[in-house]
């Protein structure tokens, strides 16, 4: 194990350590605040039940569908907005003044036009991450090198080569950290909606055990989004390393 | 030893280039009325101070500009476009960082439809030919600043173009690396028989590699004189200490000295 990997278990052990010490001798409030050992218990039992699983699958398939919907129109968007300087003039000052709205203020009308249930969550997972998939894509096809689509140019590469062999993998080192922040910011508004707009989920899970006054609960859910949320990013990066493998890293 | 225009590959007849500037009726002149021609076969080399036109000339040949008026002509026909038969090689390389060397010098190769198994052997042959075996697999970030240049002279070549267009191609490289290249490039083009026109700034470069020498002449750009270069070839080492190879690096310097001191003075201005 390397040294830094060494660190980073050392950090969660101590603050776990300490959090679980202050709790033993009673200077945290269990309802307000459980102890690390509570919800181990707490967690086991929704497990159990089998009510963690489900609710934790309700979210990843929302903010999946809302993910995949948000980078095929962001991608497109991105690539026909940064390819045509007339388009962009027409679309752009529009995408730019409502990309600030945030993804909760659409909340109430997405409940007015879908009701509550899934599609809500897939449309305020969508609002929130077609943006960074929007904004890294057309910057990424309006850096690309000149000099590299001159070089294809001269090679003889005709459009369908060029856009495949040359565009495709000139933009991705650039898509790709759009596409790893859309799926962050997308699973925190699948949390977010569901908290208000669903029956299921792990905001929905959150919100029933805060009325029922199960703390120990409401930070399972939290804590279960942490995971997840960090598991998900880590297989992007994973993902990204996979499918570049010649790009430059810092050792 | 000039060739008629009949005989001659690539024929350039009175090319403009204005290049328009925001705010302004007139533009910056790039190029005023340049005449060119050259032979198959032949090694031309472009020389001037910088911004003398003579990268938008290359640009041009190439088809990636359009000329403001006149023509530059390509066997029988008007550039309007770049074309596998004039294959660039540019002063950063600009290899495709995401394809490994062997794929970079495929892929001219592979916009042609050649199949795999057929474009993998003529690749090898030119990656042994620039002397980078060995390194196919690598890509252009693992390797050396030589090496890429190396590789981009392989991918040039591999279509079998009929001009080989070289944009300062040793701009990069440290003073002893550029002399190895260019003696490397002396044989490779011996053994080739290409085309080759050549942009440079740099007169010993010019003299030591070229079998003409155009020379121009910055703001407007133009053709300001044409030397022979009766150095026999094989051009080697030893080419370099010929009296007539210091003479004419000599003469070239003194006429183009006024110029570039200027160029410096306005720089520093």
């Amino acid at each position: 194990m390397s040294s830094s990997t060494v660190r980073s278990i050392a950090g969660f052990v101590i603050f776990f350590g300490v959090w679980q010490a202050l709790s033993s001798v009673g200077w945290i409030n269990p309802v307000l605040l459980p102890s690390p050992l509570q919800l181990c218990a707490a967690a086991y039992e929704l497990m159990a039940q089998g009510i963690l699983w489900t609710h934790t699958l309700a979210s990843l398939n929302r903010v999946l569908t809302g993910f995949v919907l948000a980078s095929v129109t962001g991608i497109s968007f991105g690539v026909a907005l940064g390819w045509s300087e007339a388009l962009s003039d027409f679309v752009r000052p529009l995408v730019e003044s409502v990309r600030p709205i945030p993804p909760i203020a659409w909340t109430p009308i997405a409940i007015l036009w879908f009701g509550v249930g899934d599609a809500p969550s897939y449309f305020l997972v969508f609002i929130g991450a077609v943006f960074p998939v929007f904004v890294s894509t057309f910057s990424a096809v309006r850096n690309i090198d000149r000099v590299q689509i001159n070089a294809a140019l001269s090679l003889g590469a005709k459009p369908g080569l060029l856009i495949r062999d040359v565009l495709i993998p000139a933009a991705l080192p650039v898509i790709f950290p759009g596409l790893r922040i859309a799926l962050g910011v997308g699973w925190m508004c699948v949390v977010a909606a569901e908290l208000i707009a669903a029956q299921s989920g792990l905001g929905y899970m959150i919100q029933q055990n805060r009325v029922l006054l199960q703390t120990q609960n409401v930070v399972t859910g939290m804590i279960t989004i942490g995971v997840v949320g960090f598991a998900m990013s880590a297989l992007m990066e994973l993902a990204e390393k996979r499918l570049l493998p010649w790009m430059e890293r810092p050792k | 030893m000039r060739p008629e225009p009949h005989q001659a590959q690539l024929v350039v007849r009175d090319l403009v280039k204005q290049f328009s500037v925001r705010r302004q009726e007139r533009g910056i002149l790039a190029l005023d009325g340049i005449n060119l021609a050259m032979r198959a076969g032949e090694f031309v080399l472009l020389l001037g101070p910088s911004g003398c036109g003579k990268s938008t000339l290359l640009n041009i040949i190439a088809g990636f500009l359009r000329p403001t008026s006149g023509q530059a002509i390509h066997g029988q026909e008007e550039i309007r476009g770049p074309d596998r038969r004039r294959t660039v090689v540019f002063q950063d390389y600009a290899l495709f960082p995401w394809m490994t060397v062997q794929r970079n010098v495929e892929f001219g190769l592979k916009s042609q439809g050649i199949p795999p198994k057929e474009r993998r052997e003529i690749a090898r042959h030119y990656i042994d030919l620039v002397r980078l075996s060995g390194f196919e697999n690598r890509f252009p970030h693992e390797i050396s600043g030589g090496m890429k240049q190396r590789a981009a002279i392989a991918r040039a070549l591999a279509p079998n173009p009929d001009i080989l267009l070289m944009d300062e191609p040793f701009g990069a490289l440290d003073a002893q690396t550029r002399v190895l290249f260019q003696e490397e490039l002396a044989r490779i083009s011996s053994e080739t028989r290409k085309t080759v026109l050549f942009v440079t700034h740099s007169i010993e470069e010019a003299v030591f590699l070229g079998d003409r020498i155009v020379v121009m002449s910055a703001r407007p750009g133009r053709v300001r004189a044409v030397y022979d270069v009766r150095l026999a070839r094989p051009r080697t080492a030893a080419t370099r200490r010929l009296p007539e190879f210091v003479d004419l690096a000599q003469d070239l310097w003194e006429s183009l000295k006024p110029e570039w001191q200027e160029d410096k003075e306005t720089r520093q201005a």
